[in-house]
């Protein structure tokens, strides 16, 4: 069968798979603390019908071979770890994260998961939680009787209580942080899970080391860029439509075929 | 038998081959610093006695297209794109140096500069390792610089150097892997001269509509191939009918 039908039907697959990031990052445009995604292609092996080089006759040998290439593939996805805007919201428990750094969640499974959406609540105990309600790392209880809560740039968290004019700590926010960030598995909530190609969790205090500040009232926006995203989904749609192009022309050279012969 | 036939059938063969090659380089439209490879035809006569009537055609690819693509703006401070000429040392599956311009570099686990398709970058002195760092910066010259992490932000360190090569177009091949090397498997001198642009990405150098158009070309060229086929079995029918009519 024509090897062109084949190379044509990676070459389709491949901006479907792009077409798909492109629709998630979309989709992903007002999520909080989202980072998106990139697909990234590679060529795939080429094969050698006839080595360049080879001897033609005695005392003659080819000038250049040919060597065919079997099409593309996704090689994989890159979670691109861009600062998002800052969008402020005044709200008391919406922190984001300027800089380096991720919230660390306590799963229900007792693993620690990394964040970068600062959306935080309250439960019912008084505990600092994120949106599915999991728990914060490390935990922080707001006292019942609390006036104020306000988290500074270091993320140091103090609360004024009852009718007292001074301010208490209550609690200490502590960021992780990776080598490579793009090697995290996200595991959706917002929420990134570390694995071997991560590199191990390093936690410090907002704000010292190469951590970002905490940033109390404002919450980190998609670091999607719309217009990218469409202007990638019109290169990724004629690249569809010129692999499916290559695919009727070499139905047509097979018809053509069947029908003369 | 008549050769006509043969001959016709090698040019369907050669032109599918050729088929193939422009496929492949509409399947990497939007592959990140993909070089589109040439198809060409080559007449072959096949020397002997007699008349020489007979003439195969061959398709080869005589070289590659080196030619820039489009450098693409993306942001990110660890993708590079080589401006003008120039490649960026890799090293390879096999362990051998080669040349790309797909610059998606990132940072493993182990601390090692990948290229985005996972193989190592190769600097000053072999694959370049960065210590665990809060901020990478590469120069237009491909030199490294980071801050550790932990140290503050005026205390940066010089890594390595990204090893940028200009080697002669001429002596550049594309291996199995797609990736170039130098003919000979000699490693190519760093090229001061070479410049790289941080936060951007070179796109596929495909041209899509010559590479549409020389499909329609060799479509035309293929159905052209069964014509003479149909003819040749025509020819035999006919000669068939003859001997028939004769008898």
């Amino acid at each position: 069968m024509n090897g062109a039908l084949f190379v044509a039907k990676t070459g389709l697959s491949a901006q479907d798979t792009a077409l798909r990031v492109v629709s998630n990052n979309l989709a992903n445009l007002g999520t909080d603390g989202f980072k998106r995604d990139r697909a990234v292609f590679e060529d795939l092996v080429y094969q050698i019908k006839r080595q360049p080089g080879a001897q033609s006759a005695e005392g003659t040998e080819l000038p250049s071979g040919i060597q065919l290439g079997t099409g593309v593939r996704t090689a994989g996805t890159v979670k691109l770890f861009t600062q998002g805007t800052l969008n402020v919201t005044d709200q008391n428990l919406d922190i984001a994260i300027e800089g380096r750094g991720f919230f660390q969640i306590a799963q229900p499974s007792g693993e620690t998961a990394y964040s970068r959406s600062g959306r935080f609540q309250l439960n019912s105990s008084g505990q600092i939680v994120n949106s599915q309600g999991y728990l914060l790392e490390p935990q922080i209880t707001v006292p019942a009787d609390t006036t104020s809560i306000s988290i500074g740039r270091d993320g140091t968290v103090s609360v004024t209580q009852g009718d007292s004019a001074d301010a208490s700590q209550i609690g200490q926010l502590v960021l992780g942080d990776f080598v490579n960030p793009s090697g995290l598995q996200a595991i959706g909530g917002n929420m990134y899970q570390e694995t071997v190609s991560s590199g191990a969790v390093s936690t410090g205090n907002p704000d010292s080391d190469a951590f970002g500040s905490t940033i109390q009232g404002a919450l980190e926006n998609s670091n999607v860029n719309s217009v990218e995203e469409l202007v990638n989904m019109i290169s990724t749609q004629r690249a569809f439509e010129m692999n499916s192009k290559v695919i009727s022309t070499v139905d047509q050279m097979l018809s053509f075929v069947t029908q003369n012969l | 038998m008549d050769k006509l036939l043969y001959l016709s059938m090698t040019g369907a063969t050669q032109t599918m081959l050729a088929q193939t090659a422009h496929a492949n380089n509409l399947a990497n439209a939007n592959t990140t610093g993909f070089k589109s490879d040439m198809a060409q035809a080559r007449a072959m006569a096949v020397i002997g006695e007699g008349h020489q009537s007979r003439v195969y055609a061959m398709t080869e690819r005589p070289a590659t297209d080196l030619s820039s693509g489009v450098n693409q703006h993306t942001g990110r401070e660890l993708d590079v794109a080589v401006q003008d000429h120039g490649w960026i040392a890799v090293q390879s599956a096999n362990g051998s140096e080669a040349y790309t311009r797909a610059g998606e570099l990132h940072v493993d686990a182990v601390g090692q500069l990948r290229t985005g398709t996972g193989l190592p970058v190769i600097g000053e002195g072999g694959p370049i390792e960065l210590p665990p760092s809060s901020k990478i910066e590469i120069a237009g010259d491909g030199t490294i610089t980071v801050r550790v992490q932990g140290s503050q932000a005026n205390e940066l360190a010089v890594v390595d150097r990204i090893k940028l090569v200009n080697p002669d177009p001429q002596t550049l091949i594309k291996g199995l892997d797609g990736l170039l090397r130098v003919k000979g498997g000699a490693a190519a001198a760093i090229d001061p001269l070479v410049k790289l642009e941080s936060g951007h990405l070179e796109t596929s150098n495909v041209n899509a509509v010559s590479e549409l158009t020389a499909m329609i070309g060799l479509s035309r060229r293929f159905e052209m191939n069964i014509k003479m086929m149909k003819s040749a079995e025509e020819n035999a029918a006919a000669a068939a009918k003859v001997l028939q009519d004769v008898g």
